[in-house]
């Protein structure tokens, strides 16, 4: 229940409220002035804040050393993903020691979560959540990632190479 | 009949049986790959190791006979440590590749290594890696890392489908299966190696890649490809049936089934599918709303002399809805010109010797059963004649479920279509009968999978079977179409609801410019 409480009487008078929150911004501006390094905020976009290194941002599918595709559409994190939001259709590979791969990948980053179950579900490094986060667009379609996004965006300088090469393990007998 | 102890618990088992099989009977859990119910004693993979009281060393149960007084367990620690060090064994040169491998949640060495392994391999050395992907045959792929060397597939191509294509060549952790100088796996049966393969090693290439199978859901069901009615498990997800495999029914089909009722989940889904009513004549027909087009279509057969009226069946409903259509044309309307449209008379009574019969309709015997006990029937002369003659000015049509075994589908339309009207229940779409002459009523209806009914098989065995999902919620059965037919309402809250196929994100698909 919500307790009605009168105005006081000297609340009616609005004028001291006024100058006191007035006096208080300007205590405050002085002292931004004087000390701007204490200032708590940011020049939003000029400066960007920097998160940690274990951030989950925006999905990246990682690639092989010669730069094809590293998933391999086991749909592990479709499964495991809470969201419902990644959609993975499988193919035969041409090379046979491929065997299968995702023929496209979908993330729908609109209804992600970002908890990061697909990162930890997937046994062979090939999707992580990268560190960015400003997203912005001005299209619904735009959120729906293909692998064309998702590995060879720009900023991923022609992708991001996975710990776990077949090759190498094919090599040491695993 | 000798009573032997599994585990502590007293059972009875039938003389001459295995002590594998007393604790299928008893239902306890036994690790096992290479004993299969339908197929002889290998003792190949040392798995089901019992310790059998009296005898110092341990027991495979499966070539071990019981013997009255028998005390046999498989939960004492010698056991638990011999099964769980042979599973290592077993996985010494397997690749462990589950992602890409189609068996992964439905595989034997992953569920047993659940149950009875859990250990830290203890292997150092190297893998012997074997060739991938492998081409056996039309229907099969094989895998030559991931098999375990249980011979299964290579008992059954010897006994069951007695082709014999499949054997083991080389020796040692060098040994692999392969075809006889690359003789191709090609018989109708091939696709059962793939069923009894225990790991992931023989995959279907229809099925390869296409979905994983916990998305999958099971639904008991009966062959409707021939006259044999095998009992099938179709798997199916809301986008539609995606394969279809045996279910064991020891008096019908044994553990096995044909590639060819594999096939019959195809036309079930909703590309082949008719979803709406047609009316109309040769490419003016117009789609509408399946109860107008069968409404419609009752109004004028009720409107048309019950002399003028043909009715012809394909065998391929289920006793039910032969007997509410019969009941409706027989006794409602009157009519005495029924017909049974047979594909393929001359191959009736073929036979494979295994399971796969010359009779590709699911339900002959069920609809004989209805001609004798309604009325008789009419020869196919008489239909021919009638229509050429003008005397049958409706002709409708129970379709084929299943075109692809009708071969003579398209010279059949042109006949029926010279009559002046054509009432044709389809499950599937058909380009012929969107341009047939005289005015045509096509009204949707389920196919085997999406209703509940019984078929006849051969051997005159009745079989129900349940609806497993809906792939068309707009069609109907006969008995709901014969129903509207003759005037009356069906349970409109019964019949299933919304739109099938792919669930469609609208959240996503609507999303317009901001």
């Amino acid at each position: 229940m919500s307790l009605v409480r009168k105005p006081s009487a000297a609340a009616s008078w609005y004028l001291p409220g006024i100058l006191a929150g007035m006096w208080f911004t300007f205590v405050k501006m002085i002292g931004n002035i004087l000390n701007p390094k204490k200032m708590p905020t940011l020049n939003y976009p000029e400066e960007k804040y920097e998160y940690g290194p274990r951030f989950k941002g925006n999905h990246v599918l990682t690639v092989k050393k010669d730069g094809s595709i590293r998933c391999t559409a086991c749909m592990l994190c479709a499964t495991a993903c809470p969201a419902q939001c990644i959609k993975i259709t499988a193919a035969e590979h041409d090379d046979p020691t491929v065997e299968k791969f995702p023929i496209s990948y979908e993330i729908d980053v609109l209804r992600c979560v970002y908890c990061g179950f697909c990162e930890e579900a997937c046994p062979v490094d090939a999707i992580r959540m990268g560190p960015e986060w400003q997203t912005a667009g001005l299209n619904g379609s735009k959120f729906a990632y293909d692998i064309q996004q998702l590995a060879y965006r720009p900023q991923l300088k022609g992708g991001v190479v996975s710990v776990l090469d077949d090759q190498e393990r094919h090599q040491a007998g695993i | 009949m000798p009573k032997i102890k599994v585990n502590g618990q007293e059972i009875e088992v039938p003389e001459k049986s295995t002590v594998i099989q007393a604790f299928k009977q008893a239902g306890v859990d036994i690790c096992h790959y290479c004993w299969h119910p339908g197929l002889s004693i290998a003792g190949v993979c040392r798995l089901c190791m019992v310790q059998v009281e009296g005898m110092p060393k341990l027991q495979i149960a499966c070539n071990t006979e019981v013997k009255e007084g028998m005390s046999v367990n498989n939960t004492s620690d010698v056991v638990k440590e011999t099964v769980k060090w042979g599973l290592d064994f077993h996985l010494i040169n397997h690749p462990l590749d589950c992602p890409i491998c189609d068996q992964a949640g439905e595989c034997g060495l992953q569920d047993q290594y659940m149950q009875f392994g859990s250990y830290d391999p203890e292997m150092a050395e190297p893998k012997v890696k074997k060739s991938k992907a492998v081409d056996l045959g039309p229907t099969v792929m094989l895998d030559k890392e991931r098999c375990i060397l249980c011979s299964r597939c290579v008992r059954f191509t010897d006994e069951v489908s007695k082709t014999n294509e499949l054997g083991i060549f080389n020796r040692g952790d060098r040994s692999e299966i392969g075809t006889v100088q690359g003789k191709p796996l090609d018989n109708n049966y091939s696709l059962n190696t793939v069923d009894i393969c225990p790991v992931g090693a023989l995959t279907s290439k229809d099925f390869r890649f296409r979905q994983r199978v916990w998305y999958l859901k099971e639904a008991d069901s009966i062959c409707p490809g021939c006259s044999t009615g095998c009992s099938v498990k179709v798997h199916y997800n809301e986008e539609g049936v995606w394969r279809v495999k045996p279910r064991v029914n020891p008096e019908v089909n044994g553990h096995w089934m044909c590639d060819v009722g594999r096939n019959t989940y195809k036309y079930v889904n909703l590309k082949s599918r008719l979803l709406s009513g047609k009316v109309g004549k040769r490419d003016l027909w117009q789609e509408v709303s399946v109860e107008d087009a069968v409404r419609s279509a009752g109004l004028k057969l009720r409107e048309t002399s019950p002399d003028a009226i043909a009715v012809v069946y394909t065998g391929q409903y289920t006793n039910e809805e032969y007997a509410s259509a019969f009941k409706f044309f027989k006794e409602e309307l009157k009519v005495k010109n029924v017909f049974h449209w047979l594909n393929n008379p001359e191959k009736v009574n073929e036979f494979d010797g295994l399971l796969f019969r010359g009779d590709r309709n699911p339900n002959t015997k069920g609809l004989e059963n209805a001609f004798a006990s309604f009325g008789a029937k009419g020869s196919w002369d008489n239909l021919q004649a009638g229509i050429n003659g003008r005397k049958f000015k409706t002709v409708i049509v129970f379709g084929p479920e299943d075109q692809s075994v009708f071969p003579d589908l398209d010279e059949k339309i042109k006949m029926f279509s010279q009559a002046e009207n054509l009432i044709w229940l389809t499950a599937c779409a058909n380009k012929s009968l969107d341009s047939v002459g005289g005015e045509t009523w096509q009204i949707p209806v389920k196919t085997y999978i999406e209703k509940a009914g019984s078929f006849t098989n051969f051997q005159g065995k009745v079989q129900d079977f349940k609806a497993g999902t809906t792939i068309v919620p707009q069609a109907l059965s006969v008995s709901e179409a014969v129903e509207l037919m003759a005037g009356r309402e069906i349970n409109w809250n019964l019949r299933p609801r919304g739109v099938g196929g792919p669930k469609t994100n609208y959240a996503v698909s609507d999303r317009g410019e901001l």
